[in-house]
């Protein structure tokens, strides 16, 4: 499903912020990116959704050479992907249900399609008592939480996760984990970047380890 | 519902609650084309009055055909029907001695009254040749002069050659001017326009990244910029033309107050219909003109 083949990521200055990166994901994997802050973790995600353009190598997503991806089909792209981000990156003029239901409009789905879908999804995520409040006035957790019924509300083929815990709670932490196992079961391929070792270690998954923008490890536990 | 009605209601909803929601950059960019229109619409008031004062003097230039007092009345029948087919010539208008002296009576009441101490009215009868605006009057009336000076009905014939010039180059320089005057006001409009509604994509940035992180087509994202462009620009220029009669109606009183009937010269005729129409449009089309260059420059 996701093919990286000697990826490289220069920024200006020669910083190199992934460096020959070679890896494989399967359709239907759920699969942890770990290593320490500055490791290449978002970068990869980034290049992953067309954010950016690697400097060398390539990038294959469901058959898609992303890097040779034309501007006009990057949306057709993004569409296929779920995206929970580390800074949540919702719409502040819009409500709960309103930055959820928007995928769906952008998807093409009937208004009355987008009011259910989206009170499900965030259902799922125990906000439905929280549907009209603006992002604003959520915690960090419950943003986390609209961003995650965002990613998932699609059903996409892939769903990417740079940090989904990191302003969780334990109980919410696992309960975000269990929602994810759920989407992965349907078919979804789940990739997260995290450095929660405790996180990787209850789920049992493949781990992909970065360090200085290298993969140094994979461990294939799960 | 069709897709494309679903999306152009979104946008719709969409433009108008993000201006519920940033009122004070929504303000200012309606602020900022209802001031530039307005601009444009004092520019179109201010041409259209004097342009008609210059198309009734251009209307006005004529040549002063004097008739013998004994000439046939023959001869100048067919002396005005041959003025009448000249080239250049509008009309032509038969002044009788009568006329002419009721005429000097209502310009000259005073001095009137010397002339009707007289036997004979010594006022002669006249042909006043209108000549068409749109050509070279100069050389037509020189055309005539030459033409028709040794006709056998002409006494005299009177044409300020040197006036007409003047005034001739005089509404070239006007109408010069005019065409100047409204290109750098467009000018001016689209530029000031664009760059305020540019200033409202940025303050949308961060959204806007969102929208395309999540799938959205750049159409999609610039739909209810355009929306709101085009409410920005039908709203300014509806404003626009109300302040600008609001101003006229007070140059108005205010020349009559204060005896400055040149003011009038200005603004004595409200915009016309079609300029009206046309700033609305204008309005319109800067707007949405505006919001997707701008638009554009972020996508």
């Amino acid at each position: 499903m996701i093919r990286l083949h000697n990826v490289h990521k220069r920024f200006s200055g020669e910083v190199a912020a992934l460096g020959g990166v070679t890896l494989e994901v399967e359709k239907g994997e759920f699969v942890f990116v770990t290593g320490p802050s500055g490791a290449g973790k978002t970068t990869l995600l980034r290049l992953l959704l067309r954010q950016q353009r690697p400097s060398e190598g390539n990038i294959f997503v469901a058959g898609r050479n992303v890097g040779a991806l034309p501007d006009r089909k990057i949306p057709e792209l993004r569409r296929s992907m779920g995206v929970v981000f580390q800074d949540f990156k919702l719409i502040a003029r819009k409500n709960a249900l309103e930055n959820v239901a928007y995928v769906l409009n952008v998807a093409g789905h009937s208004r009355a399609e987008q009011r259910r879908r989206a009170y499900n999804a965030l259902r799922s995520v125990g906000l439905n008592h929280r549907l009209n409040v603006y992002p604003r006035a959520l915690s960090g957790g419950e943003q986390q939480r609209v961003a995650i019924a965002r990613a998932i509300v699609c059903e996409p083929d892939i769903l990417l996760a740079d940090e989904p815990t990191g302003n969780l709670d334990p109980d919410l932490a696992v309960e975000t984990m269990r929602l994810f196992r759920e989407i992965n079961a349907r078919g979804t391929t789940v990739v997260v970047a995290t450095h929660d070792r405790d996180l990787i270690r209850r789920m049992q998954r493949r781990t992909i380890i970065l360090d200085g923008g290298r993969v140094v490890d994979v461990d294939r536990t799960g | 519902m069709n897709r494309l009605v679903q999306h152009w209601l979104f946008f719709v909803t969409d433009a108008w609650d993000e201006m519920r929601h940033s009122p004070a950059v929504n303000l200012l960019a309606a602020a900022t084309l209802t001031a530039s229109l307005f601009v444009a619409g004092l520019a179109v008031l201010v041409i259209t009055n004097v342009g008609r004062h210059v198309d009734q003097l251009q209307s006005e230039i004529r040549i002063d055909v004097f008739l013998r007092d004994d000439a046939a009345a023959e001869a100048i029948a067919e002396l005005q029907s041959q003025l009448k087919v000249t080239p250049g010539v509008e009309r032509v208008l038969h002044v009788s001695k009568d006329e002419a002296l009721s005429r000097y009576h209502e310009w000259s009441r005073e001095m009137a009254q010397l002339i009707g101490e007289l036997d004979d009215n010594p006022l002669p009868a006249s042909l006043e040749v209108y000549l068409r605006s749109d050509q070279d009057t100069e050389a037509i009336g020189v055309s005539i002069a030459d033409s028709f000076g040794a006709h056998v009905a002409v006494d005299d014939l009177r044409f300020d050659r040197d006036w007409i010039a003047r005034l001739e180059s005089m509404l070239r320089v006007a109408r010069l001017a005019g065409i100047v005057l409204v290109g750098v006001v467009l000018a001016a409009v689209v530029f000031v326009v664009s760059s305020v509604l540019r200033l409202a994509v940025y303050a949308r940035r961060d959204e806007i990244e969102i929208m395309q992180l999540v799938g959205a087509t750049p159409a999609f994202v610039r739909g209810p910029f355009l929306v709101a462009g085009s409410w920005f620009g039908l709203g300014g220029g509806v404003m626009a033309l109300l302040v600008v009669e609001i101003v006229r109606q007070f140059v108005l009183s205010y020349s009559t107050r204060a005896s400055l009937p040149l003011l009038r010269l200005f603004c004595a005729q409200p915009v016309s219909s079609g300029w009206v129409l046309g700033l609305v449009l204008l309005g319109l089309v800067v707007g949405v003109a505006g919001s997707w260059f701008a638009a554009r420059h972020r996508f």
